[in-house]
């Protein structure tokens, strides 16, 4: 079992950290550095200015207005995206009695689902940037025609309703996907243990609850951290679909476009690299948080 | 987007300096300083100097314009030319793709610096990344070789592109604001474009009643409406007040001919007279809605037309009219307009083929390739009397009018360029303002507030005028 | 009786969303059919008579043909290349206890966290510096390297939870460690990394800030680059159907592979989260 193990290692693991460090770590690393200097990406020399940048940060609207969106958006969309695909998911599997699996059809609606994955979140902009046209878009059009016409309004225009617009597009686009992940999952609920729950008169609910819910936690605990990562950006759709982008009045700001436009348009590279630092410890705080909250025994079906 | 939009974008550059000083040590080292710059002898045929058979790269912007009047150039080069090869690009992100080229010292012969994300041509030049024009401004022009370049631009055209006392960069295009309205439209109706603002509004009623939209405006981006606002109190004020503005001086932004004006703009909406959903509609579904008759006026700058081009139906017949008048006591007179050129070009300092770069401009700034431009670009070159015997389109037509009846009285803020953390505070406070969620005197003190944070940050580079 | 009915109220709920779904794509697509100002007359008309020649421009004048073919090129490269290293980085990290493996494990799954945009300035020089700037080999490396650490972090847990019976085994028949990598783990791996390999491909094709930057050969651009610049040029020029046209050809063909290997992506996400 020794022999070789350690050339092993080494062969294995040297080409995949180099091209990280290469490629991942060292630009990091030079952003870590710049974020302590007051770099303006234009002067012969950056001064160090320390914690500056970081202390500047939490006197700044703009900053903090878009660390709330973000907040917001991390408070709503990896649950809402988990509750809607636990829900089909459970759908699709639980329906239709319990000879069937899954309801008629359901082959097509887990095809169905997963489109809007397949959107680039370039296309993704462009294309809602039209469903909420005010006026004539998609949206409005919709509602006109179901006898809505008093919700009919400039979505993407109206502080009230930017933002929800925006995370709806995230939840549209993320829910497919997922859907199919956790039918996957429960999928791999053996037959005759629910059978087995069903003789003993469990209802679908309990079934659901019981039996199928805990074998996909390991599925929800990844979906929260990829959607949590989701929500901490944001910056793509921000920036190519709202007003101003970040607008109405800031209601649309992430700390992804504040970043942007600090370090492109500003030219405070110092500061945006800060920004990105504080971002980076947030994320890396949360995630630890999710993940220490989240696990649990892993259920063992042997 | 547009020249508009572009102005918030400016895209700082790291410079070569800058960037290795900071970044040696690290992975890079920015570039291995310039190459080696050929020149070729002088004669009459080449009066630049460009090196035999050295190869061209021109990176344009393409956009409103298009780029048949930059490929219209590199024909012209080829001939004079004949054993260089060019490459010709166009790009909509001009800074994306060239900041890096230029930190690492590698960009192209000639760039056209403009749009959404084109580089801060003063932050260029403070890098030493420009050569200086002043060998093409002296060279005789391809239309007569007794005229030299400079002597073919219009007035104003070498100094906007001159930077601390050199010419960086040389803009092609004249661009003036308004507010545009289909003739075709008011004639059938009636209409006049208002030369005051009373009447303005007066006229918003009658259009309503005809059951139009007196306005729309490019909500997503608020400095379209910002154009005529600034447009009103600089009427109001004069050149004191823009100065005022720009120089950030206190309670600039609470000038009264700025809450006039802010109270004008303020009245279309108070008053009902903007299409529905305007605030959230880019600058294309505005102008669409315009060009489609849903509304009368939208405020635009003259690439419009181009801009258009492919949905203006038949016969919409567009034109240009100036602000109208604020007050009896205006400083500048009615026909007085907001003006500037744009679409800069310019040739890197440390461009492979810098002669050639120049020789490029001097075939792109002759009137051959001017007279193209108006005519494709529908837009007014900078070169003189290019324009002169064509047959103008209605919109350009109405531009070269409204220019010539402003004559000297052009103005211009420089807000927006110096400070762009000012600009974008002023455009959300308008977006307020015009969404019908913010009075002028909160605009104006929001964006006095921002103004003063500019002012008081010693961080930030301050300018004059 | 009671199950008839609740089955039509799911398949009410399981179709309207389906219908939300549908509803913008299929929109698109007939946007992409009809003339600029059919689309601002009314987002539902059908139109008059189907501009095909908005399809041809898109296909001509964006060429999203040749966008297509250059991001199948970067993004099967970068996929095959990070998935061969993350699975062999997975495999180390997760079944060989080893001083500092723990800290090489945090470091790779760190660097899903950080906000891509921070790097790009720095990742320009390194890139550039090692002369890869705009070619595809440099982009299929950045690409593969920025999803080392996701694909590191779902390939770790799969590994743990493979048994181990069989890994001693073959050790006792005398396997190399490669060997029982390649021949004992991989194979037994593979319904992982089918999965880690939907999520990757999707995540790359995706992909929009990295090439923006380190791709700058208009020839070479990926399809999000010439998306965008579409949609920046339409800004320019009005050309809504030309759009919605490059909009639909682009969605098209992961569309069509989707419908066509569904069942195998399926098959690949289920062995994936039972682990």
């Amino acid at each position: 079992m020794r022999h070789g193990r350690y050339r092993f290692l080494i062969g294995a693991l040297a080409p995949p950290l180099l091209l990280y460090g290469v490629f991942v770590v060292s630009p990091y690393a030079q952003a870590f550095y710049l974020a302590l200097t007051d770099w303006d990406g234009l002067s012969a020399e950056a001064r160090i200015v320390g914690l500056a940048n970081f202390a500047d940060l939490w006197s700044d609207p703009l900053f903090l207005a878009a660390l709330r969106n973000n907040g917001i958006l991390l408070l709503i969309v990896p649950t809402a995206v988990i509750a809607l695909a636990l829900f089909f998911a459970a759908c699709l599997t639980l329906g239709g009695g319990t000879k069937r699996r899954g309801v008629r059809g359901s082959g097509l609606y887990r095809i169905v689902y997963f489109f809007p994955q397949l959107l680039s979140v370039a296309i993704l902009g462009v294309l809602f940037q039209f469903v909420y046209t005010p006026g004539d878009g998609l949206l409005n059009g919709l509602l006109g025609a179901v006898g809505l016409d008093s919700l009919e309004r400039a979505w993407l225009a109206d502080p009230a309703t930017a933002l929800p617009a925006v995370t709806a597009v995230m939840i549209w686009s993320a829910v497919g996907f997922y859907v199919v992940l956790f039918t996957a999952a429960m999928e791999s609920v053996p037959t005759d243990v629910v059978e087995a729950a069903v003789l003993d008169g469990a209802g679908r609910f309990t079934v659901f609850r019981r039996i199928t819910l805990p074998l996909v936690g390991d599925s929800v605990q990844t979906a929260f951290v990829y959607l949590g990562i989701l929500a901490l950006d944001g910056f793509a759709l921000v920036q190519i679909m709202t007003v101003g982008p970040g607008g109405p009045d800031n209601a649309t700001e992430v700390v992804g476009l504040t970043l942007y436009r600090a370090a492109f348009t500003y030219g405070e590279f110092g500061y945006a690299s800060a920004m990105g630092v504080t971002l980076f410890f947030i994320t890396l705080t949360l995630t630890a948080l999710a993940l220490r909250a989240t696990r649990r025994e892993r259920v063992e079906l042997a | 987007m547009d020249v508009r939009s572009s102005r918030r974008a400016l895209l700082q550059l790291s410079t070569m300096a800058g960037a290795s000083a900071v970044l040696s040590g690290c992975v890079t080292a920015g570039g291995d300083g310039p190459a080696e710059q050929a020149t070729g002898a002088v004669t009459d045929d080449n009066p630049l100097g460009v090196p035999d058979g050295a190869d061209l790269e021109v990176v344009v912007f393409d956009g409103g314009f298009g780029s048949e009047y930059t490929q219209h150039a590199v024909t012209l080069y080829e001939e004079r030319h004949p054993g260089a090869a060019v490459t010709h690009e166009g790009l909509q992100k001009v800074g994306e793709v060239l900041q890096p080229r230029f930190v690492s010292g590698e960009p192209p012969d000639v760039v056209d610096n403009t749009g959404a994300g084109r580089l801060d041509i003063a932050a260029l030049a403070a890098a030493g990344q420009l050569t200086d024009l002043a060998d093409l401004l002296d060279a005789p022009s391809l239309d007569d070789p007794a005229v030299r370049v400079r002597d073919l631009l219009l007035p104003g055209v070498v100094e906007d592109g001159t930077l601390d006392g050199t010419a960086g960069f040389l803009n092609y295009s004249y661009v003036v604001w308004g507010i545009w309205y289909s003739r075709s439209l008011f004639e059938q109706h009636g209409w006049t474009a208002p030369a005051t603002w009373d009447d303005m509004l007066a006229l918003c009623g009658e259009i309503k009643a005809a059951g139009i939209a007196p306005w729309t405006w490019q909500g997503k981006y608020p400095e379209y409406m910002m154009d005529p606002l600034q447009s009103l109190a600089a009427k109001t004020g004069g050149l004191d007040l823009v100065y005022a503005i720009d120089n950030l001086e206190p309670d600039a932004w609470r000038q009264d001919g700025v809450l006039a004006a802010a109270e004008a703009v303020h009245a279309l909406v108070t008053g009902g007279h903007i299409l529905e959903g305007s605030e959230g509609l880019s600058h294309t579904e505005a102008q669409n809605a315009w060009c489609t008759g849903q509304a009368a006026f939208i405020p635009c700058g003259s690439w419009i037309e181009g801009e258009q081009q492919g949905v203006t139906p038949e016969g919409f017949d567009m034109a240009m009219a100036p602000v109208p008048a604020l007050t009896a006591a205006d400083a500048l007179p009615y026909g007085a307009v907001q003006g500037s050129s744009s679409e800069s070009f310019l040739v890197p300092a440390q461009a492979l083929n810098p002669r050639g770069g120049l020789e490029y401009l001097r075939c792109l700034f002759s009137t051959e390739v001017a007279r193209g431009f108006a005519e494709s670009a529908k837009a007014m070159p900078v070169v003189k009397g290019a324009t002169d015997g064509l047959d103008l389109s209605p919109g350009l037509a109405s531009v070269a009018a409204a220019l010539d009846a402003a004559g000297a009285n052009v103005f211009g803020y420089k807000y927006r360029t110096w400070y762009p953390e000012l600009a974008v505070e002023v455009d959300t406070a308008t977006g307020e303002l015009l969404a019908g969620r913010a009075d002028p005197d909160t605009w104006a003190d929001r964006i006095q507030a921002a103004a003063d944070a500019v002012a008081a940050d010693d961080s930030v580079v301050k300018y004059e005028r | 009786m009671k199950t008839r009915l609740s089955d039509s109220l799911l398949h009410v709920v399981l179709a309207v969303w389906a219908l939300l779904v549908t509803l913008p794509l299929a929109w698109a697509v007939l946007s992409s059919l009809k003339t600029d100002a059919e689309i601002f007359a009314s987002p539902w008309s059908l139109p008059a008579s189907p501009q095909w020649g908005n399809w041809v421009r898109a296909w001509q004048e964006a060429h999203i043909g040749r966008y297509l073919l250059n991001t199948l090129i970067v993004v099967g490269g970068a996929l095959v290349l990070v998935m061969l290293l993350g699975a062999l980085t997975a495999y180390c990290l997760a079944r060989y206890d080893f001083p500092g493996s723990r800290i090489i494990y945090f470091g790779l799954v760190a660097g899903m966290l950080f906000p891509v945009f921070l790097a790009l300035v720095p990742l320009f020089f390194v890139v550039d510096q090692l002369g890869l700037l705009g070619t595809y080999h440099g982009l299929i490396l950045v690409y593969a390297a920025y999803a080392l650490p996701f694909t590191v972090f779902l390939l770790h847990a799969f590994f743990r939870g493979l048994p181990t019976a069989t890994a001693e085994a073959a050790f006792i028949d005398g396997c190399s460690h490669a060997g029982v990598f390649f021949r004992v783990m991989l194979p037994m791996a593979r319904p992982g990394m089918v999965s880690v390999g939907i999520f990757n491909f999707l995540g790359l094709w995706n992909q929009y800030l990295l090439p923006l930057v380190l791709n700058p050969d208009p020839d070479r651009y990926v399809l999000a680059q010439g998306l965008a610049a579409l949609a920046v040029s339409q800004g320019y020029r009005s050309d809504f159907s030309g759009l919605f046209a490059g909009l639909v050809i682009a969605i098209l063909p992961v569309l069509a592979a989707y419908v066509l290997f569904q069942r195998q992506i399926r098959a690949g996400l289920t062995a994936g989260a039972v682990r």
